[in-house]
């Protein structure tokens, strides 16, 4: 009887044990199927984004050929992370260091100022026969847009900033720009097209959402 | 009976060992060139920050040395991106070449295809961060 009784018991501990390995295994193991790198998980495949993901897309691709094009897609919050860790070429602590001789002895920071507290309107327009240059403030964004006429290849480039992010650029010390800053006032906007540049050869876009695929 | 205990702990030992091995998945490099040469490689994940431990020191010193300013920047990138487990990252694509660079299931893939030669890196990302931190770790001036 206990002979019978204590093989039971050591059937049932095998099994148990077994069966233990086995949930073991299977919660340990969901990695260890690497995935091949190519052709799976193509684009388009759009993960599940909380509401707070922004993202900055660039894509460049050329009119001509639909065979060239550049796309890339960056999370804000992940560049803002990334940026204060750099400490190279006059970036340092998410800042950027410029040279005040660089911009002719514009003092940018009266300049923004002056844009600032100034009514939506336009303040530069510029017409002769090479190009129309138009800076403007609308609805609390900076407006730059230039229509180069008589290049070999036309272009025309229109810059949309949020005038937040402007500031937000401008707040940190004398000389510096504060690109993290910048990023985070970015990322509270809705979506936007910051930056548009068409000419023969190509086309640039710069945009936000909350997509983690171009179009 | 006996030998069905000393079975069950063998396979068990060698089982636990196998998935603790493979549990942060498989760094993986594939080449495939158009002459007929072909290198894989496929390394456990997990022991690859345990194998810069047995590393001489001095054989990665300089390594380290010129990389360490950017061992921060490398760090906070991964870890950054295990936040993101499905992502297109950068793709760029001409006549001939095509560049991809995304995360799939938390690993980072990168795969460059042109005519002839074919690249395929796939990493985990729990295990760059590992590196990562190890190599700050053990750079010279930490």
């Amino acid at each position: 009887m206990i002979r019978r009784t204590r093989f039971y018991v050591e059937n049932a501990a095998l099994i148990l044990t077994g069966a233990l390995l086995f949930a073991l295994c299977a919660n340990l193991a969901p990695n260890a199927s690497a995935q091949p790198s190519s052709g799976s998980g193509g684009r388009g495949q759009a993960a599940p984004n909380s509401s707070h993901d922004r993202w900055l897309h660039v894509r460049v691709t050329n009119p001509n050929s639909n065979e060239e094009s550049v796309r890339v897609n960056v999370p804000l919050e992940l560049a803002e992370k990334i940026l204060p860790t750099i400490n190279q070429h006059g970036l340092h602590g998410g800042k950027v260091t410029f040279d005040q001789a660089d911009c002719h002895g514009v003092d940018l920071r009266a300049l923004l100022d002056a844009v600032r507290t100034s009514k939506d309107g336009e303040f530069v327009t510029v017409q002769n026969k090479d190009s129309d240059v138009r800076v403007a403030k609308q609805n609390g964004y900076l407006l730059v847009h230039v229509f180069e006429k008589n290049r070999p290849k036309k272009s025309q480039v229109e810059v949309k900033v949020p005038m937040k992010v402007v500031d937000a650029l401008f707040s940190a010390g004398k000389d510096e720009l504060d690109l993290v800053a910048a990023l985070h006032a970015l990322s509270s906007q809705g979506d936007t097209e910051l930056v548009s540049v068409k000419d023969e050869e190509n086309t640039v876009r710069v945009w936000l959402d909350s997509k983690n695929v171009t179009d | 009976m006996l030998l069905a205990k000393l079975a069950l702990g063998f396979c068990g030992t060698i089982v636990l060992a196998g998935t603790y091995t493979f549990h942060e998945g498989v760094l993986r490099v594939d080449e495939d060139h158009s002459d007929g040469r072909h290198v894989h490689v496929w390394v456990p994940a997990a022991i690859v920050p345990m194998a810069l431990h047995v590393i001489p020191r001095h054989h990665f010193e300089h390594a380290a040395a010129e990389a360490r300013p950017w061992l921060p920047v490398f760090r906070a990138l991964t870890k950054e991106l295990e936040k993101y487990p499905e992502a297109e990252l950068v793709e760029v694509r001409d006549a001939n070449q095509h560049v991809r660079i995304r995360t799939h299931n938390g690993k980072l893939l990168i795969d460059v295809t042109e005519p002839g030669e074919n690249v395929h890196v796939v990493c985990p990302l729990v295990m760059m961060e590992d590196v990562a931190r190890e190599l700050e770790a053990q750079s010279p001036a930490a």
